[in-house]
């Protein structure tokens, strides 16, 4: 009996600080959340009076321009790493290329540097392109490093599959793409989802290159955060409530892929 | 043109996957700018966004087309650093921001615009060059003298009281001296539990008033003679007497208040006084502002060796890689001209502005009367102050390093971590060092 209330006491003790972790980590998102209900007058402290006015003052700004051209580059520039990036890693995994670990190398090169070395030469080749203050720019500028990312992680997913599988495909007389789309990729899913979130947030998250490359039209919500720290002052509770807001989507994309996402993680870790 | 087919097939090509967005092509008409399409930008503050309204004026009258953006400070500066470095033709006309002064002028990035102004097919006859406030002009010219950006605001030091009754109560007016700030600070200080002084912790800006007031000098005779003279007995002094009021008479965790924090303790008289940019104290007397019935205005207070209040200003000019320098300058004549910056003081209150012409009106001293203080009259007596060239510091390119360790040994004196002849040797040192890193002969 003692030990049964030891170990039940240890396992109290554990759920308490797993507790007291998971609200250390959710302080600053829950801080944030309640600066956004407060008003102006109560926003550095004081007595805490709920509204609404910081969220409905959002609309009448260019913050939901800034938050769709978030969607647009970040889900574009997601699926098109995935839509390229997938077969490419496909290849390097179970192509016969001698330099295959050379070219995945130099895929990854693109994320081997600070953004900000990127920055000049980007800048001065968007600007002989047209391409400032445009989505598609943005989009361009996503995908090479989510690229890298999509390549080297599906790669190691498809390790992960048995080469078996692939080869009975074969014998039932699929082809190469055949046994690929119908075989490996619906096995592949729990890495898909999990790339395709952590494509997602890097894309989501950019602050560097959308600040450069913007001006109005393609401005994105980080930016246009930023844009609310005024000479004259800051508004804080825009900040909180257009940070609330970005905060949304990736955590409805998360919550959606979860299942996916745990296994995802944990996949294509151990080699079978 | 073959640059320009190349660039064209290059997008056609690329970008089959995306829409891009075209370009109209340009009208052709009677109006001299027609055609024309002037990429302008600024950083976010109420005179840009008051332009903002007249611009269509400029378009309707000259046939140009205005792409205006007016992002955040810290989003423009970062913007604008990198198309001045890459010798961008992406802006034409462009703020010459008061920090980025030493550098953006002194690399030869901006355009010299005494030609402009000299040329009487591209200025008005009526535009008056000459009445802009000297002191002020003088931040925006190159070694050669030549004026590289016209300015549009002075934003000066001043001190302002949140609680000026507390002043009044304690027999005691607006101090004028330090001695007299002292004085009242002990006075009134954390009476009704309310701390007395603040002011921003950016030292390298906020201290300097208090320097120069004892004597002392960043450098020993700015711009040519930049040897630091930090560690001077003055300059000690100085320091003392700052972290002295700092550390006594500031509300808790004074070290970590920014410049919207000031202003915000300020406006809700959550502190009794400082010594700030006329932008942040003046937001006291707004309406609806709990200091505004309370709130009182001075001059800078003066030390043992003068009055000097530390004046910000920022300009307008023309970027070296733009490719439309004329039209860009007609811009800037009209956006700058007294006709429109009167209409914008009249309709909009813009009152900061650059013109002597406009500070002399009655009106413009009547809108600026807060609570019985003449908010004008400091204005142009502080601005009158700059022409004695004791801003010559700020123009330095290599100031922003001076000005972190000027940081650094204020925060020191005022945490006690450090007393102030340490703390203002070792800035001295760490000076010495950084300028020679970026190459300054001494």
């Amino acid at each position: 009996m003692p030990r049964r209330g030891s170990r039940a006491g240890r396992r109290h003790g554990a759920e308490w600080a797993a507790t007291a972790l998971l609200l250390v980590v959710l302080a600053p998102a829950l801080w944030l959340l309640q600066m956004s209900f407060r008003t102006e007058a109560s926003i550095n402290g004081g007595v805490f009076v709920a509204t609404l006015a910081n969220y409905t003052s959002l609309a009448g700004s260019g913050f939901p321009a800034s938050f769709a051209n978030s969607v647009v580059a970040s889900t574009t520039a997601t699926a098109l790493a995935l839509l390229l990036g997938v077969p490419a890693a496909y290849a390097l995994s179970r192509g016969g290329m001698r330099r295959r670990g050379t070219i995945a190398m130099w895929v990854l090169v693109t994320r081997m540097a600070p953004p900000i070395a990127f920055t000049v030469p980007f800048f001065l080749a968007f600007s002989w392109l047209g391409l400032i203050d445009t989505v598609s720019g943005l989009v361009v500028v996503y995908l090479t490093f989510d690229l890298a990312m999509v390549i080297w992680t599906m790669r190691s997913f498809f390790a992960a599959i048995p080469h078996s599988l692939e080869e009975a495909a074969w014998i039932d007389g699929a082809g190469v793409w055949g046994a690929f789309l119908r075989v490996v990729l619906p096995l592949s899913v729990p890495g898909l989802a999990a790339t395709g979130i952590l494509c997602f947030i890097m894309s989501w998250n950019d602050f560097f290159f959308a600040l450069i490359l913007t001006r109005t039209n393609a401005m994105t919500a980080p930016v246009a955060i930023v844009n609310f720290m005024q000479y004259a002052g800051w508004e804080w509770g825009k900040i909180a409530a257009a940070g609330v807001l970005v905060l949304l989507p990736v955590l409805a994309f998360t919550l959606l892929t979860r299942r996916y996402l745990v296994r995802g993680l944990t996949a294509g870790g151990v080699k079978e | 043109m073959g640059g320009k087919l190349r660039r064209r097939a290059v997008i056609t090509g690329a970008a089959g996957m995306l829409a891009l967005p075209g370009k109209a092509p340009a009208a052709v008409g009677a109006k001299p700018l027609s055609g024309v399409t002037l990429n302008v930008s600024c950083w976010n503050a109420p005179y840009p966004q008051f332009l903002k309204k007249y611009i269509p004026e400029f378009e309707q009258e000259t046939g140009a087309r205005v792409v205006y953006t007016t992002p955040a400070f810290p989003i423009y500066n970062q913007r604008m650093d990198i198309a001045l470095a890459t010798h961008s033709d992406a802006y034409d006309v462009i703020n010459v921001t008061f920090i980025y002064i030493g550098r953006w002028v002194g690399a030869g990035w901006m355009t010299p615009l005494d030609p402009f102004i000299a040329n009487p097919k591209l200025t008005p006859a009526d535009w008056n060059p000459k009445d802009f406030l000297p002191g002020i002009e003088a931040a925006f010219r190159d070694s050669k003298g030549e004026l590289c950006a016209v300015p549009w605001i002075a934003d000066i030091m001043m001190s302002g009281a949140s609680r000026y009754d507390l002043i009044h109560g304690a027999g005691l007016t607006m101090p004028d001296t330090f001695d007299e700030m002292h004085k009242m600070l002990a006075a009134v200080s954390h009476k009704d539990g309310l701390p007395g002084f603040v002011v921003e912790n950016h030292y390298g800006w906020t201290f300097l008033g208090y320097l120069q007031g004892f004597g002392a000098n960043v450098f020993r005779a700015p711009p040519h003679d930049l040897m630091p003279v930090l560690d001077s007995p003055e300059a000690v002094q100085a320091a003392e007497f700052f972290a002295t009021i700092m550390r006594d008479y500031g509300p808790r965790g004074a070290l970590s208040y920014t410049y919207d924090q000031v202003t915000a303790a300020l406006k809700a008289a959550k502190v009794i006084y400082s010594t700030e940019n006329e932008a942040f104290v003046t937001q006291m007397a707004q309406k609806g502002a709990p200091a505004a019935p309370t709130c009182g205005f001075s001059l800078f207070p003066k030390g043992p060796a003068g009055r000097f209040p530390q004046i910000a200003t920022h300009g307008w000019g023309i970027p070296a890689g733009s490719r439309k320098k004329d039209a860009a300058w007609q811009f800037i004549a009209w956006a700058m001209s007294e006709k429109l910056l009167l209409r914008m003081f009249r309709e909009q209150g813009w009152s900061s502005v650059t013109r002597r012409s406009i500070i002399d009106l009655p009106e413009f001293h009547a809108k600026l009367n807060y609570n019985g203080f003449d908010v004008a009259k400091i204005y142009l007596e502080t601005l009158n102050l700059a022409d004695k060239g004791y801003m010559a510091y700020r123009t330095v390119p290599a100031y922003p390093q001076i000005d972190r360790q000027i940081n650094i040994a204020l925060q020191s004196v005022i945490s006690g971590e450090k007393k102030a002849a340490q703390a203002m040797k070792d800035a001295q040192h760490n000076s010495l060092e950084a300028l020679r890193r970026a190459g300054v002969k001494l």
